[in-house]
């Protein structure tokens, strides 16, 4: 925080750009993304070699998928400050979200150099190394990230759950059960925690609690998991609970979201 | 635990499934074309169907590849873009006679399926293609006609990848099932990856198309029952097919992997109908919902309860499918996680693959045709080629991969695509024949050092279609057992294997019977029959 602190005060002091910057962000916050990328583009325009402006438009361009114009924004500030450690992260993630995984690999180990503290950091340097089969290291590093959250003081439901499905993948239903009860703890309205509970419960022959955690994600908004995915889990764990009209439902249900 | 030290014994005193790689040396030259040139036209990342058809029926098994053309063009500009037919001389070597035997083709071609549509006792080709498929009669001499427009089955011009003979309706007459994949037009060829690194689109940039239903009319003309099967209204991107009967009720089934849209199973009703029940059969999609990347299928019963199970490929970060299917109108089981098949192909892209005894232990182990899309190279960080796969099949509960002791030339790379399967060298072991994108064509010889006894049958059908397509075989062994398989050619993606329906015997060199079920449900046993031969039945 001293740090940040200190490179705030830092910025501000010596950079003609820093007040657009601030607005900048202000702007992105509230979703106002064409005047943000104004700002933004103002704050650099004041001050090129302005890293905080730098990484923002390089969010920013991110957002509405314009990779290139990310790559290049974090590769400026990276030239500028090769430490600045939130710059090295979203290089990483320009990488991860281009599936460049090769590359992502490297930049997030270097976040992560630059910060070990940052879960966020970890979280993605797991699922590089897990989408790239190295199954063991990403596990390590999904731990690692809860217990950075957890340290910290902000433990996160999300976080857990690629833990939790690497190991229903791998079998490890105990486990995998376990880390989706705790993502549930953490935030009892998580559709995608709900969903993976449902998930393990079903692969340990508990159809009935898994149809029932499926419904309630179902009720639940938000999340990345989608209602065809839940109608699919909910097919097969009334299927296995006895209840074929229920499961019938669900499938009628599934074939009318494809319809559509 | 101790049923994995038990399982890991077997793994360790079985003799290693081997391969040698024979194909330049028995003549067997041929490289497939996809005439890629910096454009990412999607067409180029399929293709490569290979079929096995003894066309002249001498007893061996001879081979044929689908190739591409030109692009835009689609036109064989070249012989380079040839088809190809291979005549098996009998002695592991092969001969091209692709030109006396009229198959070099036309326009940009895919797969492949051999069937004897007009019951004549020779099999037939049809060939499906980007805008185009054909239907070669084979006319016994060598030759083969192009009965296409005669047989009113090249409408629709759209991009077929795969296709396969199948008897619908019970009426001793193939049928064809073809697997479209989706609109595409080289001139409206979406750009995608980022300005300064192009890469393939993902097929959501292309809209799907049905399947196609193609009703044999008994007189060499086919009429499209699309429509009024069922099939028509359900939406995919098709690759590969397979049939099966899945739930015992003496008709066959269609299975299509669907690329990154719902697999569907049609589930045939009997009255020349089907209804798609892949949601509640649990196979249309992976186990979390999400829709894999389907390419080959094949539908075979892995665990030799009688029951046809299911294994469909994908691409990497998929993880290949394996579905055990436990019978009783109750859904498919997820096999994937338990056998250890999920975590060992989650890094693999899969094209063709087919579920056979290689080793003849009487578990039918996978092979499965490997190679990362052409040009991911550079967001992998390695190599698109990859080395193929073969999976042991330990009692039918686990799948160990084997590759590794499968032999060097198992071990090479390639940018596999097609394979089918056959027992080229009639020595009882199972070859597999693989197409290669702009790359030699391979033979992979069995050579697996084993005692284990074997048998092949082949079905002459009568009141059913003459090739038994559809026929489903129980072999009881004197030790009890009970070994299953059915007669289909249609196998993996884009690709067709014999006709001949092999099994394993392990020790026993006889089976005490067989008993046949032809398609419609008429049940034929023969007893006493000895291995380490091919045997004929007779409807």
């Amino acid at each position: 925080m001293t740090l940040a602190w200190l490179a705030f005060v830092a910025w501000s002091a010596v950079s003609p750009g820093y007040s657009s910057y601030e607005k900048a962000n202000r702007l992105f916050v509230a979703q106002r993304f064409q005047e943000a990328f104004t700002a933004v583009d103002e704050a650099l325009r004041l001050d090129p070699k302005l890293v905080p402006a730098l990484t923002l438009k390089a969010k920013m361009a991110m957002a509405v998928n314009r990779f290139d114009v990310a790559r290049q924004s974090l590769e400026q500030a990276l030239a500028v400050d090769p430490r600045a450690q939130y710059a090295e992260f979203l290089y990483g993630m320009e990488a991860f979200l281009t599936n460049e995984m090769q590359q992502a690999l490297p930049r997030f180990r270097k976040a992560r150099e630059l910060n070990p503290a940052d879960a966020r950091a970890a979280l993605y340097l797991g699922l590089t190394c897990e989408s790239l089969g190295q199954t063991d290291e990403a596990l390590t590093l999904y731990r690692e990230a809860a217990r950075l959250e957890r340290v910290a003081g902000k433990p996160q439901s999300d976080t857990l759950l690629p833990g939790a499905r690497l190991l229903l993948l791998l079998g490890r239903l105990e486990e995998s059960e376990g880390w989706s009860r705790q993502a549930l703890a953490l935030d009892p309205k998580s559709r995608d925690a709900q969903f993976e509970l449902a998930r393990v419960l079903l692969r340990r022959g508990q159809a009935g609690q898994a149809a029932a955690a499926g419904e309630e994600a179902l009720r639940l908004a938000g999340g990345t998991v989608t209602d065809a995915q839940i109608h699919y889990l909910l097919i097969r764990a009334w299927q296995q609970d006895g209840k074929a009209e229920r499961a019938e439902h669900h499938a009628q249900a599934l074939r009318a979201l494809e319809a559509r | 635990m101790l049923a994995g030290v038990l399982l890991g014994g077997v793994a360790l005193a079985a003799p290693p499934i081997r391969f040698e790689e024979a194909a330049a040396q028995a003549g067997l030259k041929f490289t497939l074309r996809n005439a890629a040139a910096g454009g990412f036209h999607q067409i180029e990342l399929t293709g490569g169907g290979v079929a096995v058809i003894d066309y002249n029926n001498d007893g061996c098994a001879d081979v044929f590849f689908a190739n591409g053309a030109a692009i835009p063009s689609l036109k064989k500009t070249g012989p380079e873009f040839s088809n190809r037919l291979f005549r098996n001389n009998c002695d592991l070597t092969f001969t091209d006679v692709t030109a006396e035997a009229g198959l070099a083709g036309e326009g940009y071609s895919m797969a492949v399926a051999a069937g004897d549509f007009d019951n004549d006792g020779f099999a037939d080709l049809f060939v499906t293609g980007v805008k185009g498929n054909t239907l070669y009669r084979n006319l016994g001499n060598g030759k083969f006609a192009d009965v296409t427009a005669k047989a009113g089955v090249g409408a629709g011009k759209v991009w077929s990848v795969s296709a396969g003979w199948v008897d619908y309706d019970n009426d001793g007459w193939l049928d064809l099932f073809v697997s479209n994949y989706v609109v595409w037009d080289a001139a409206k060829e979406p750009r995608c990856g980022s300005p300064e690194r192009q890469f393939y689109c993902h097929p959501n940039a292309y809209q799907g198309l049905p399947g196609q239903l193609l009703h044999n009319n008994r007189d060499g003309t086919f009429t499209d029952v699309t429509e009024r099967a069922g099939i028509g209204r359900h939406i995919g991107k098709g690759m590969g097919v397979a049939f099966a009967d899945v739930d015992g009720d003496g008709l066959t089934d269609i299975f299509v992997a669907n690329d990154s849209v719902r697999s569907f199973l049609f589930h045939n009703q009997g009255d020349g109908t089907f209804q798609e029940i892949g949601l509640e059969a649990g196979v249309a999609l992976r186990e979390d919902g999400y829709a894999i990347a389907g390419m080959g299928a094949d539908l075979r019963d892995f665990d030799n309860d009688g029951k046809p199970d299911l294994l469909i490929s994908g691409i990497i970060n998929d993880a290949f499918q394996l579905f055990r299917n436990p019978g009783g109108g109750k859904p498919f089981e997820d096999y994937g996680q338990r056998t250890g098949l999920l975590m060992g192909t989650r890094q693999l892209t899969g094209w063709s693959l087919g579920m056979f005894d290689f080793d003849n232990d009487g578990w039918k182990d996978l092979f499965f045709g490997l190679s990362h899309l052409a040009e991911l190279d550079r967001y992998l960080g390695r190599a698109s080629a990859l080395a193929n796969r073969v999976f042991r099949n330990l009692d039918g509960k686990r799948l160990v991969d084997v590759s590794a002791e499968a032999g060097s030339d198992f071990q090479i790379a390639a940018m596999h695509r097609g394979v089918a399967f056959a027992d080229f060298d009639n020595d009882g072991r199972v070859d597999a024949v693989v197409s290669v994108l702009n790359g030699p064509a391979k033979l992979f010889r069995n050579v697996t050092a084993t005692d284990a006894h074997w048998l092949a049958v082949r079905l002459r059908g009568v009141r059913s279609n003459r090739m038994g397509l559809g026929a489903k075989i129980q072999v009881h062994l004197a030790d009890g057992r009970d070994l299953y398989n059915q007669a289909t050619t249609a196998v993996g993606y884009a690709s067709s294997s014999e006709a001949l329906v092999r099994f394993g015997l392990g020790q026993s060199s006889a089976a005490e019977w067989v008993e046949v079920t032809w398609p419609g449900g008429e049940k034929q046993r023969v007893a006493g029959v000895e291995g380490n031969r091919i045997v004929e039945i007779r409807q």
